[in-house]
């Protein structure tokens, strides 16, 4: 159970604050509510871009980093198809740093041309070492845009390819700081030894001044039932073919999200799950085998990825793979099992909370999703699944028609 | 009173850190046992260090196989029993082979201690390592091999470890896909009979401890049915190699090429060194050092730059490493040469230097804040047979070196002429 305490300031800036005396740092956690989903198709990895601007100097200070290191603070930031997040953790007693710099960079930033020029080229770095100087790195790049025809989902964080980050203008990122980059569109946690006035008291003073802003309305185009299986083949100079396969799946704001992650434990959590002891250990199809869930707000993906084994066959692979889903569909599963998967969740959940940032973060994205409290309900959400709806989902769900899969063949 | 934006809110120099001093015990059999009682959370580590790393193997692989296929079956439970029971407890069992040591850690729930130690205890003291697992084990691994030497960050590391130490030094010895083939279940048996007993380890035990916790460390790793009373044969290797002061690995079709440059430096023990620490900090040592800068913030050649002290039981050694543009891998390294001269002929400002130090003692907090950072700050240190009073005098070094003495030290530690220099990728 974490305890909290929240309010919201006239600009529209919600606050949550948890009391954690166990440490001597704090936790200072910034979300904003814009992401991939939020980019113009022709002008991605735009949410990304701007992370790495917000961290070139605001209107008032010169350097973000800089006065933050000189008071034992660290930071970090990072953006997922629905948001930004930032956070710092720093000595306790040096809090109003924090507040300062936060406030700060939320109320303007210091843009220049030289500026962007050099993140852009920093951004295209990473789009290389993580995506294309990798073996397998393009996989998201090709199996995003398979599955989703309509969603912004059909694009990674990253962006769709380099020129669109090559060819981001200045007006383009003021333009995106001024639609989502405001109080009224925000989240701030707090996790340390603190009391929730005084973090009132400096919320106020830093973050009070600051006005609301109109933000762009979100008008996300949903993506459609898919109505026939899709698939792609590529060739890659990689040691050994691999396939991918994803599957449309709820929203997190459905009850079906539970099940369909408890679904995905039960395929590959730890190794006793079912992929890992029939596809890898026994039959040895694969030199490794996962199955997971993207765990975006709207309707997610479900993907099963896997490198075969040298010798083995695509169409062999494919076949256990479908045998595997099917066992599902067709409801062999024990109870054992699924005592076993809601078990690992909670265990997970609990070693989760050992860190104050941790909490910051999962308080913050939970009132994201309506409810800082639905941390402390997650747990009884993953226990109430029940075998009857394992299997429900799990049909719909394995449908050959809801299928995308990637096909990814080394040219050895 | 009207906000001042422009200044920086008073903020206090950290005073106060507060190091925790585990509690030793010994356990009945003599196992030298750390407890650290820390935290919120009813969970609990324990960490089980055996001198039993790549440095005593006699074979390739062999460190590794044994450390991670402890799992793989026992006299009594089969790999997937083990998978099914550490999965239903919600527990987990990491391996972790390190050129010097064979580390085992289990995370519990503190409620299922008595099962999950039970199982611990099993893996360690009776592991058959079956014929059949280690045939699938090697077959699996030998594919992840070949997939991670398609990376260039691998394909540089691997030679400059080479170039560092010599082909036949252990810190230096390439793994190769033939020795995949060549590994001897035999072996494997052999090297766990002599070196995973009971007075070939260290234990440390973190998160929230009571008594019977300790009770049930005790009746189980405590015993005295693990030990074996022969010392475990001390090796010793000559680093030999005579580098080539430039190497480079070419790979086709690549965006990026992966560098490092280096050479053997002092080790944790030397008395320099948390003051060469606080000098490769600010060389490469955060976010904000020099080498980001440059290399990253002004020239925007990559997504990161590091400079790592490496400090291992036999040997330390410097290694400055990037992922960088292909076809800006020259500049890049001809930049981080600039640093290096920089630091030693340019007196750092007083400005920075504060900036490093608050830096650093912040870090130091958060080094010790929670169990597990705590254990893991610990076991950082044990292995050369350090004390706590370490961190003590990290903090003194950071807290009392002078701009002056940052020149000396990199003046005698970092030389930009006795570098070597490793590159995979493309490099024109």
């Amino acid at each position: 159970m974490i305890k909290f305490e929240k309010f919201t300031l006239k600009n529209g800036l919600k606050v949550i604050v948890h009391h954690d005396p166990s440490t001597t740092l704090v936790a200072f956690n910034i979300l904003y509510n814009v992401g991939a989903r939020d980019e113009n198709p022709e002008k991605t990895g735009f949410a990304h871009l701007f992370e790495h601007l917000m961290f070139e100097g605001s209107i008032n200070i010169p350097s973000y980093d800089e006065p933050l290191q000189l008071a034992g603070g660290e930071n970090n930031a990072f953006t997922t198809n629905d948001i930004t997040n930032y956070y710092i953790t720093l000595p306790r007693e040096n809090i109003e740093t924090a507040f300062w710099l936060e406030s700060d960079r939320m109320s303007g930033l210091d843009f220049s041309e030289q500026k962007l020029e050099i993140q852009k080229n920093v951004v295209i770095e990473e789009f290389n070492q993580r995506y294309l100087n990798q073996p397998y790195g393009d996989t998201s790049l090709l199996l995003k845009p398979l599955a989703y025809k309509v969603h912004p989902y059909r694009w990674p964080t990253i962006g769709k390819e380099i020129s669109h980050i090559k060819n981001a203008s200045l007006d383009d990122v003021k333009d995106f700081f001024n639609h989502h980059y405001a109080p009224n569109n925000a989240i701030l946690s707090i996790a340390g030894n603190v009391t929730t006035n005084e973090i009132e008291q400096l919320a106020k003073k830093w973050f009070g001044p600051i006005e609301k802003q109109e933000i762009a309305l979100r008008n996300i185009p949903q993506e459609p039932k898919q109505n026939e299986s899709r698939t792609q083949t590529v060739k890659r100079n990689v040691p050994f073919d691999a396939i991918y396969k994803a599957f449309h799946m709820s929203s997190k704001m459905e009850n079906e999200y539970y099940v369909t992650d408890l679904i995905s434990d039960v395929l590959s959590n730890g190794k006793s799950s079912r992929l890992y002891q029939n596809l890898v250990k026994n039959k040895k199809l694969f030199s490794d085998i996962n199955a997971y869930i993207t765990g975006d707000i709207d309707a997610g993906l479900f993907i099963v990825t896997g490198k075969l084994m040298n010798n083995v066959k695509m169409e062999d692979a494919e076949k256990a793979i479908n045998e595997e889903l099917n066992q599902i569909t067709t409801g062999n599963i024990d109870d054992y099992e699924i005592e076993k998967v809601k078990n690992k969740f909670e265990s997970v959940y609990q070693f989760g909370q050992i860190n104050a940032l941790n909490k910051a973060m999962d308080l913050a994205y939970h009132e994201l999703l309506g409810d800082a409290d639905r941390i402390n309900h997650e747990v009884e959400k993953y226990r109430s699944v029940t075998k009857k709806e394992i299997i429900t989902v799990a049909s719909s769900l394995f449908s050959k028609k809801n299928s995308s899969t990637l096909y990814y063949l080394s040219k050895k | 009173m009207k906000l001042n934006r422009k200044q920086q809110p008073e903020f206090k120099n950290i005073e106060n850190i507060n190091i925790p001093v585990p509690e030793k015990i010994n356990l009945d059999n003599g196992i030298e046992t750390y407890i650290i009682n820390a935290g919120t959370q009813e969970i609990i580590k324990i960490d089980i260090i055996f001198n039993a790393g790549s440095w005593y193997q006699e074979k390739p692989l062999i460190a590794t196989i044994v450390n991670e296929m402890l799992i793989e079956g026992t006299k009594s439970l089969t790999s997937q029993q083990i998978a099914e029971k550490l999965d239903y407890y919600g527990a987990f069992i990491h391996p972790n082979p390190t050129k010097d040591f064979g580390n085992i850690t289990l995370y519990t729930l503190k409620k299922y201690l008595p099962e999950t130690i039970k199982i611990l205890n099993d893996i360690i003291k009776h592991p058959i390592f079956p014929e059949y697992e280690l045939k699938t084990f090697l077959s699996k691994r030998k594919q992840q091999f070949q997939i991670e030497l398609e990376k260039v960050t691998n394909i540089a590391r691997r030679e400059f470890n080479e170039q560092l130490f010599g082909e036949n030094h252990p810190y230096g010895k390439k793994t190769e896909l033939k020795d995949y083939d060549l590994v001897n279940r035999k072996d494997v048996i052999q090297f766990h009979k002599r070196l995973y007993h009971s007075e070939n380890c260290k234990i440390i035990m973190s998160g929230k401890i009571d008594d019977s916790d300790i009770k049930l460390l005790n009746q189980y790793l405590g015993n005295k049915d693990w030990s074996i009373k022969t010392e475990a044969k001390s090796l010793n290797f000559g680093i030999t190699s005579q580098p080539k002061m430039e190497s480079f690995v070419e790979k086709e079709n690549v965006t990026q090429s992966a560098i490092r440059l280096g050479g053997i430096i002092i080790n944790k023990d030397h008395p320099d060194y948390h003051k060469l620490n606080v000098v490769n900090t600010i060389l490469g040592g955060y976010f904000g050092s020099r080498l980001m800068k440059t290399i990253r913030e002004e020239k925007g050649y990559t997504y990161g730059i590091s400079s790592v002290l490496v400090s291992l039981k036999h040997a330390g050694y410097l290694v400055i490493l990037s992922e960088v543009g292909a076809n800006v891998a020259k500049n890049a390294i001809t930049d981080v040469i600039t640093e290096i001269k920089k630091l030693r002929e340019e007196q750092v400002s007083q400005k920075e230097l504060d900036l490093v130090k608050n830096y650093m003692l912040g870090d130091m907090l958060r080094s010790f804040d929670g169990p597990f950072e705590i254990s893991a700050s610990f076991i950082n240190i044990m292995d050369l047979g350090l004390d706590t009073n370490y961190y003590d005098k990290a903090i003194e070094a950071i807290r009392t070196i002078t701009p002056d003495e940052i020149i000396l030290i990199a003046n005698k530690y970092l030389q930009e002429d006795t570098l070597i220099k490793t590159i995979a990728g493309k490099y024109n």
